[in-house]
């Protein structure tokens, strides 16, 4: 390498060093302050977590609610996410087998493919009228069955694709096994799809476990919150604690940090297949 | 032979047909239905005919949504010339497998990894005047004279907020291209090689061409994403200061909640303008471009 071109590589690095700590420093300044006391914070909003206040995640736990926050995003996301997946698994496979054609199946499936394009403000108060009308404002069911719905053309639609290529010829020997149509897609069908399935799943957890616009309409109770919620109302108080808050952002960010650390490439892989949601 | 098949279908296909029509096709027509009404959210509901009175008035006199319309425009626009040429630039330099170019795809991915809330604070922090990294930088560098609360002043709160989505866009958008980029038979970059051609000239004349189709995919995907956005605003302005950062989703949310007319029929309305006009957009873009396949790695 010439010294020119070494001089050009290294600025280049120098440059993308840069644009890493621009993209990173934020998680980085959230994590060190969550382990910080305001009054530290306050008196140098960069400084170190030295002594770090451990102590202050068990305090964001039991006085500031978040303990309660966390199951209820654990329980909406985990919730939304069987249904979405096991009723668009089912819908995806009926949908992709020539097995199971009808007239206006095709009609059908159109209707839900062009839903993905749907702005969610064209439901968003109908379903705060809806849920209202049964008691669902304000409960984790309502907030499950909305996300449900909202996710479920896209899982269908990715689903059906992968569903269409598995060969026939597997269908049709379990059939002549004598298999039943719900053994077939169960023990048979699902197995193979499991790679697809996975992928569908990363996605819609990311989604769900960081969705906002649906939860502050059709949550209004402190109780209800998820955490994305918790965290923009504990922004919005008078005197705002801006040590609580991070601890708070942390244990909203740390699970799906710590699932990024494990499984990087699934989640690059289902949130990119996500980037053809028009 | 026929009738497992009929069962079959009516099997697999029954819940998503309710959870369908139920929470997403039901709640769009009920909208429709209220666009026409006006309906108080404080009396049960109570609904009252008014025709077309509400798009007459949102699409003749009201200043705000016209406002909303525009900021959400210019948001998709800029968003769409901002994260993707930064993220191809981040791309490129990964595919000529600078050191550590592993380490930095996956650090530079993680900002959409956090939800809208934990990045409208964060960034709240960061625009702070007396102590946020923004303001500190330029007072570090002797460019103080430009320091200024970015968020309350309305001609920097929409690119301000404009900076944050492609903070948070750009490493996304990078690992798509950088899969594009992988995705170019290498005898074509080989051959420009051998043939002479530059670094330089092998990047725009062989690899962005053939990226093309990925590039125009995603400035689309940009672009309609930035029409939904409601989350952002709705921490980190509400849409202030004087309008500047109204978006249409949030104009919709809180006609509907923070207004003291409590009526659903108007918001509604100004949703089926949007729906149109979002559909529109996604089926013409879309259209443009031919192809709707997924990604493939």
């Amino acid at each position: 390498m010439s010294p020119g071109r070494r001089i050009v590589s290294g600025v280049i690095l120098i440059v993308l060093l840069g644009y890493t700590v621009w993209a990173v420093w934020p998680y980085v300044w959230t994590a060190m302050m969550s382990l910080r006391t305001t009054e530290e914070i306050l008196r140098d909003y960069y400084g170190l977590p030295i002594p770090a206040h451990w102590d202050k995640f068990t305090e964001a736990w039991t006085r500031f609610g978040f303990g309660n926050y966390l199951r209820n995003s654990i329980l909406v996301t985990l919730g939304s996410i069987v249904i979405v997946t096991s009723v668009g698994s089912m819908a995806a496979y009926a949908f992709g087998r020539p097995r199971y054609v009808f007239r206006g199946r095709e009609l059908l499936f159109g209707l839900i493919f062009i839903s993905i394009m749907f702005p969610p403000q064209i439901m968003l108060l109908a379903l705060f009228q809806l849920l209202a009308k049964y008691g669902l404002i304000n409960t984790r069911l309502g907030l499950i069955l909305a996300y449900a719905g909202a996710e479920l053309p896209f899982t269908i639609y990715l689903l059906r694709a992968f569903f269409a290529q598995i060969p026939a010829e597997i269908e049709d020997a379990a059939r002549v096994d004598g298999c039943g149509e719900w053994v077939v897609f169960s023990r048979i069908m699902i197995p193979i799809a499991w790679p697809a399935l996975t992928t569908t799943i990363i996605l819609n957890f990311i989604l769900f476990w960081n969705e906002f616009a649906y939860a502050v309409v059709l949550i209004t109770e402190q109780k209800a919150r998820t955490l994305p919620l918790a965290v923009m109302f504990l922004q919005g108080e008078t005197f705002v604690d801006v040590g609580m808050l991070a601890t708070g952002m942390m244990i909203s960010t740390i699970p799906v940090i710590v699932l990024y650390m494990f499984l990087s490439e699934w989640f690059v892989k289902g949130m990119t297949m996500g980037a053809v949601k028009g | 032979m026929r009738r497992p098949r009929v069962v079959g279908s009516f099997l697999f296909l029954s819940p998503a047909v309710v959870l369908y029509f139920g929470f997403v096709f039901f709640p769009v027509a009920m909208t429709f239905y209220n666009s026409v009404h006006t309906l108080k959210a404080d009396f049960g509901f109570e609904t009252q005919f008014v025709g077309l009175a509400n798009f007459a008035e949102i699409l003749g006199e009201d200043v705000i949504f016209r406002r909303a319309v525009v900021n959400t425009l210019v948001w998709g626009v800029a968003a769409a010339l901002l994260e993707i040429p930064l993220g191809l630039a981040l791309a490129l330099c990964l595919y000529f497998r600078v050191p550590l170019h592993r380490a930095f795809r996956a650090l530079w991915f993680t900002p959409v990894l956090m939800s809208y809330p934990v990045v409208g604070i964060i960034w709240l922090w960061y625009f702070n005047y007396d102590w946020g990294a923004i303001n500190s930088v330029l007072r570090l560098v002797g460019l103080g004279s430009l320091v200024q609360s970015w968020l309350s002043n309305p001609v920097t709160a929409l690119p301000s907020l404009i900076l944050v989505t492609t903070w948070m866009w750009a490493g996304f958008n990078m690992v798509v291209l950088l899969a594009a980029l992988h995705a170019i038979p290498q005898e074509y970059i080989d051959g420009a090689r051998v043939d002479g051609a530059s670094v330089r000239q092998v990047v725009l004349n062989v690899l962005v061409p053939l990226a093309r189709p990925t590039i125009v995919n995603l400035m689309i995907l940009s672009f309609i994403g930035k029409m939904k956005q409601f989350a952002l605003v709705w921490v980190m302005t509400r849409g202030g200061p004087l309008w500047a950062t109204e978006t249409v989703a949030t104009y919709v949310v809180k006609r509907a909640f923070h207004w003291r007319t409590f009526d659903l029929g108007y918001p509604s309305a100004i949703a089926v303008i949007w729906f149109v006009i979002v559909l529109g957009l996604s089926l013409l873009l879309t259209r443009a471009l031919q192809r709707r396949e997924l990604i493939q790695y």
